[in-house]
């Protein structure tokens, strides 16, 4: 996969949720304009578009405004939670290396208005008879079920989240364009913040934004030609292994806990033919604080027994922690459009042109969603990285 | 999504009349004798296709659990802060089935026992024969 294709440009919408200054599919042309801008393409050479988690907005409407001038290609990944992020990139890749499209956007875009509420509507996806009887509707209580376990039976002491949602914050307060900036992580509060559902309080989850994210992916070889330095897709893995799924809490009893990444993380080091000491710095979806954790776990930075040591704030931040992580802020402190802001933070780091920089840096791991019955991760890089 | 269609259809539908008839049942390969939870229509252990369903005891410990607190939609009827489990059965080879745990819930813990009873969960304006469990 490496050396196939490339991230050129990216556009990044934000609003407070519910306060979009357009519908939605309006919002979300503007991000695919800004990212052709970003990258001195024209909108309407755009042939293929990829998305995840059931966004409505489906691309042959967007043609009028993008003066597409030959829609030959559209995917999206299954699943209605942000677990197919990294896959949408997979598909990109795959659409330009089969010569089905050249230049394809990948996007996600989120407006109350038109949408409701994201949390709604990723339940919607899975809502079941079984879970209603539980009183289990909401993402925010299926998580906490997992993230009990992981601190109750495998002993992962709650100061590690505490540490990740620290890190997310830090980043987020220096980003100009985040939700938390300027605003100083306030220890209290989030210790004492009312319960959701328990161990989440209030600031343990994510709050959805309006807005959208798109990223223009090209061949390798075209986007050396663009205005920006490409941003290469060295590899993407995607998928479930056996024990892991829509199971009813049913998961094999090593997985219930996890963010259900083991044979997705395994997959994506052996395509890359790196190792978790190779990155150097991560984008990690934290739909809930707990699950940024597990994540990082599944993927190999620090297991059950040395995760305290790993997961210490100054090892999670810029610019020279061990790894540092979601450097935006994250879905929790920059913003949550389904997760579309940590690949355009990806590529800013690897571009130099992150608020929090990570000085040097040449590979990004992108964690998808983590939980969902289907996950995905991708690593970006540098130039240099093809070798 | 109406909770008879749901119920009336599906692997598990036999689940759901034996719920509502009180008891707890879950399936099992006719073939091979392997549990399968949720449900399935291929033993994918044999290849089997006929299964068979049988009674197991609403008697486990919990796995996991949840005590929530914020109001989510449709929930109304429920009062807060209530307790979720994911109990696991002591029989049907583990299977893990979910809940609300009622009586004192202030020591909840993982490794827990409890045994259950059908209950009925009111979501919006429907009504869904549900396991409530407490403590052995």
């Amino acid at each position: 996969m490496k050396g196939i294709a490339a991230i050129a440009g990216v556009g990044l919408r934000q609003y407070k949720r519910a306060e979009a200054p357009l519908p939605e599919r309006g919002v979300l042309v503007r991000a695919v304009v800004d990212a052709c801008e970003d990258a001195g393409f024209d909108p309407a050479d755009v042939d293929g578009f990829a998305t995840y988690g059931d966004d409505k907005n489906e691309p042959v409407r967007l043609m009028s405004d993008l003066g597409t001038k030959d829609l030959s290609w559209s995917s999206q990944v299954f699943g209605g939670g942000g677990g197919g992020i990294a896959a949408a990139f997979g598909q990109a890749v795959g659409a330009i290396a089969t010569g089905q499209a050249k230049a394809v956007i990948v996007f996600r875009a989120l407006a109350q208005g038109d949408s409701g509420r994201l949390s709604a509507a990723v339940m919607a996806h899975h809502l079941n008879a079984h879970m209603i009887g539980a009183g289990l509707v909401a993402p925010a209580q299926v998580c906490a079920l997992r993230a009990q376990r992981m601190f109750e039976h495998f002993g992962v002491p709650r100061g590690t989240v505490e540490a990740f949602v620290r890190a997310a914050n830090y980043h987020g307060e220096h980003n100009p364009e985040a939700v938390a900036y300027g605003k100083p992580f306030a220890e209290e509060a989030y210790r004492t913040a009312r319960w959701i559902s328990e161990p989440f309080r209030l600031l343990d989850c994510s709050r959805e934004n309006d807005g959208a994210g798109a990223l223009l992916v090209v061949s390798a070889e075209r986007a050396r030609d663009l205005r920006k330095p490409p941003v290469h897709i060295l590899a993407v893995a995607q998928g479930a292994a056996t024990g892991w799924g829509d199971l009813l809490e049913n998961d094999d009893d090593d997985q219930y806990a996890s963010a259900g990444f083991r044979a997705v993380a395994s997959r994506l080091w052996a395509r890359s033919g790196l190792t978790p000491k190779d990155i150097d710095v991560a984008q990690v979806y934290e739909n809930f604080s707990a699950q940024g954790v597990a994540s990082l776990i599944d993927h190999g930075f620090c297991d059950y027994d040395d995760v305290a040591e790993f997961c210490r704030f100054e090892n999670l931040i810029a610019p020279s922690g061990r790894l540092p992580i979601n450097t935006a802020g994250g879905n929790l402190a920059q913003g949550f459009i389904h997760g579309i802001g940590m690949p355009v933070e990806a590529v800013r780091q690897l571009r130099s042109e992150s608020a929090n920089p990570v000085p040097g840096a040449k590979t990004c791991l992108l964690a998808g969603g983590p939980g969902a019955p289907i996950v995905s991760s991708a690593i970006f890089g540098t130039e240099e990285t093809l070798g | 999504m109406s909770t008879a269609g749901e119920l009336a259809t599906g692997a598990e539908a036999p689940f759901w009349q034996a719920l509502q008839d009180g008891r707890l049942s879950l399936q099992r390969c006719a073939g091979c004798g392997t549990w399968h939870w949720p449900a399935v229509w291929r033993c994918s252990a044999c290849g089997g296709w006929e299964h068979a369903w049988e009674d197991v005891p609403m008697r486990g410990e919990i796995y996991t659990w949840t005590r929530n607190w914020h109001s989510f939609g449709g929930l109304e009827a429920l009062e807060k802060p209530f307790v979720i489990v994911v109990v696991k059965l002591d029989g049907a080879d583990g299977a893990r089935l979910m809940g609300i745990l009622e009586g004192d819930t202030s020591d909840v813990a993982i490794g827990c026992k409890v045994t259950g009873r059908v209950g009925q969960t009111l979501y919006a304006d429907r009504s869904v024969p549900a396991i409530r469990w407490s403590r052995a």
